[in-house]
């Protein structure tokens, strides 16, 4: 099932690279690699710190916990952060009510020196086992490597020049590894001008029904951690999705479970409703139906021409999609029943 | 393209012209603080809408009516679509009854909607008039109901009910049936199968009625009904049309895992859950969320956004827009 939306994969601060990077802090990156000389870095980051950040070096680190739900659960996580000096800024717990599961969210604050990376790595490991869980994730922001993803997108840009800005303002944790698209962009285009300048490769793959270059596809997006659909109009195969493994983030104008399929912006529009809206969801093999991460919605009315309808709902788009991925990002998101989710 | 008046068109001309009974001397006194030399003045306020062929010169015409018969205008709304030449207009004013009678008022407007082949003029004078009288159908799910009955009790919808007629029986230790016991507002149990909708008997029950509302009736009512009773039909569906038509909402959207639930109000036509929307109303959902906490915002919900719709439409604020849409002002 391609219904894996977990973050699952090991930040890679299994060695030291190099650290020149590390003391930049530049706008849009908090680009501090996983660095296992951790008294050296310290020092350092100390120096090279925001004032946002506390002068002791405290990190914030957030931890999601899945599993059969038992008493103890929170009583257990909570002393593990407490044992090694970490202060919890926020939680959320969620047991669903005629289900025996349990959902925890975490964020704490913690020096990396008396809890190394790798040491919170196996607490929680220990922990997750002990109450056998179904996920559990750590991530430390500003030690773990950014996500990496690659942006699918059609012919409309509207999500794409969001996202592209959002990263580039540094407001998408993101990495982007390349743009792919089924639709042809001149060199004189804003899109490919930027992604130029910012060194970020546009693969063009012109795709029919016979030949949707799936293959090609799965090789320009294997190093990723997820994608994101910024509509992109071409349907992924079940094929595709198993073989890729990951999760996709994809933005659905209309308030699902209506108006699938094209144009809904014009359905909304004949059918003279009061309110549109657009959703997030994941990907899964059915059309426009997995699991909703986001919806959000606007008013329009008789005043509204299929013009302004278009521009509200390109509008909800960029906003929904932008949200959706920070949520993800941030450890939010988090597979509840068949097709659902819990966003805390 | 002309007047759009579909066999089931549920759109009706809602003039109150029978004004005979009523002499001047029995609304509201108000007197206009911003004028008050007219001590003797009675401001009352006036709605107008009309809808017409676009042209040149209808506000102009309409606001000259108003003032050259000491009319004030307080708001206007005027909508004419982008590619379309047709004209709404909806003027909220204060007048004079004495230096502007009510039926001087009808002939005024009807001269200018001649002048300008509309297809909708209509004035109301809420503190002249009287209450648009309704029915209310509802079937076993009484929130709605007993919101609008509520409602009806505290004058915050300005309508004369005239009964509450349901498929659904209620005893008498019934909170609806003492209320509306207290209130002496008829009940009408049917009880309504298949092979008998009984709709002849609805039509009787309902024939002095101005509209009618549906709060949560859950049976269709046939083309036939509608075209015979031929005013306008305001339903409540719980739910965002036009998704999840039908039954069951709330399930539905639990199982779908939305993240935005809401409701629908609406006017009926024969296309099932299809009619002109007049207003929808979302709340925020989430995983926190059970199947009853759904369902209780979805209730929430459809109270508000039918008192709503109601609101409106007694209001003159909604008016039909192409096939199947409204302008509300």
């Amino acid at each position: 099932m391609a219904t894996v939306y977990a973050v699952e994969k090991e930040p890679c601060y299994k060695d030291g690279r190099g650290s020149a990077e590390t003391e930049q802090r530049t706008a849009m990156a908090r680009r501090l690699p996983h660095v296992v000389g951790l008294t050296k870095m310290c020092r350092n980051r100390k120096i090279s710190f925001k004032s946002l950040d506390p002068p002791s070096s405290l990190t914030h680190g957030i931890h999601v916990f899945y599993c059969p739900d038992a008493v103890g659960i929170v009583a257990k996580l909570s002393d593990c952060i407490a044992s090694r000096g970490g202060n919890i800024l926020a939680a959320d717990v969620f047991v669903p009510e005629n289900k025996q599961v349990f959902y925890s969210r975490s964020d704490f604050v913690f020096d990396p020196v008396k809890w190394p990376r790798v040491q919170m790595e196996e607490d929680f490991l220990k922990l997750s086992q002990t109450f056998n869980a179904i996920r559990s994730v750590v991530r430390v922001p500003a030690l773990d490597p950014k996500y990496k993803i690659a942006v699918l997108a059609s012919k409309q840009d509207h999500c794409l020049v969001d996202l592209l800005h959002g990263w580039q303002d540094g407001r998408l944790p993101v990495d982007i590894t390349c743009v792919i698209s089924n639709h042809y962009r001149g060199s004189n285009t804003h899109v490919i001008r930027f992604l130029e300048r910012h060194g970020i490769p546009y693969h063009y793959l012109c795709t029919t029904k016979e030949n949707k270059r799936e293959g090609e596809m799965l090789q320009l997006v294997q190093n990723t951690d997820f994608l994101v659909l910024a509509r992109y109009m071409q349907i992924l195969s079940g094929n595709f999705l198993r073989s890729y493994g990951n999760d996709i983030i994809n933005i659905h104008h209309g308030l699902l479970p209506s108006f699938k399929g094209g144009n809904p912006s014009k359905q909304a529009f004949e059918a003279g409703v009061k309110l549109i809206g657009a959703t997030s969801h994941f990907v899964t093999e059915e059309l426009d139906a997995g699991p909703i991460i986001e919806q959000m919605i606007e008013r329009v009315s008789h005043r509204d021409n299929l013009q302004s309808f278009v521009q509200k709902s390109e509008n909800l788009e960029k906003q929904c999609l932008s949200k959706a991925i920070r949520s993800y990002c941030e450890l939010r998101v988090l597979p509840y029943e068949e097709k659902k989710t819990v966003v805390f | 393209m002309g007047i759009v008046r579909k066999l089931c068109s549920t759109w009706n001309n809602l003039k109150v012209v029978k004004l005979s009974n009523r002499n001047c001397y029995s609304y509201n006194k108000s007197v206009d603080p911003l004028n008050p030399s007219c001590s003797n003045s009675l401001l009352t306020h006036g709605i107008h809408v009309f809808q017409c062929p676009d042209t040149v010169g209808i506000v102009a015409k309409l606001s000259d009516c108003i003032a050259s018969r000491g009319g004030n205008i307080l708001s206007a709304d005027v909508f004419v679509p982008q590619d379309k030449q047709v004209f709404y207009s909806r003027n909220v004013f204060v007048f004079d009854p004495v230096m502007w009678p009510r039926m001087q008022m009808e002939e005024d407007f009807l001269r200018i909607s001649k002048t300008f082949n509309a297809m909708r003029s209509v004035i109301r004078v809420p503190e002249l008039d009287p209450k648009y009288k309704i029915a209310i159908i509802a079937s076993k799910q009484d929130h709605c109901l007993i919101d609008l009955l509520h409602g009806w009790k505290d004058g915050r919808l300005s309508v004369d009910i005239t009964c509450v007629i349901s498929n659904h029986y209620r005893g008498p230790e019934n909170e609806v049936i003492r209320f509306l016991e207290m209130h002496g507002v008829p009940y009408h149990y049917l009880r309504i199968t298949a092979e008998n909708k009984r709709e002849e008997e609805i039509l009787e029950l309902v024939q002095n009625t101005d509209f009618l509302v549906l709060a949560r009736y859950l049976r269709i009512l046939s083309s036939t009904f509608l075209r015979s009773y031929g005013k306008d039909i305001i339903n409540i569906h719980h739910g965002l049309l036009p998704s999840f038509k039908g039954m069951n909402s709330s399930k539905q959207e639990v199982d779908a895992g939305v993240k935005l639930i809401g409701a629908t109000s609406h006017l009926v036509t024969e296309g099932f859950d299809a009619g002109p929307i007049i207003e929808q109303m979302v709340e925020r959902v989430s995983h926190r969320d059970d199947l009853q906490s759904f369902v209780q915002k979805s209730e929430n919900l459809e109270k508000q956004c039918l008192s709503s719709a109601i609101r409106s439409y007694c209001e003159l604020r909604v008016l039909p827009y192409e096939e199947n849409k409204t302008v509300v002002f």
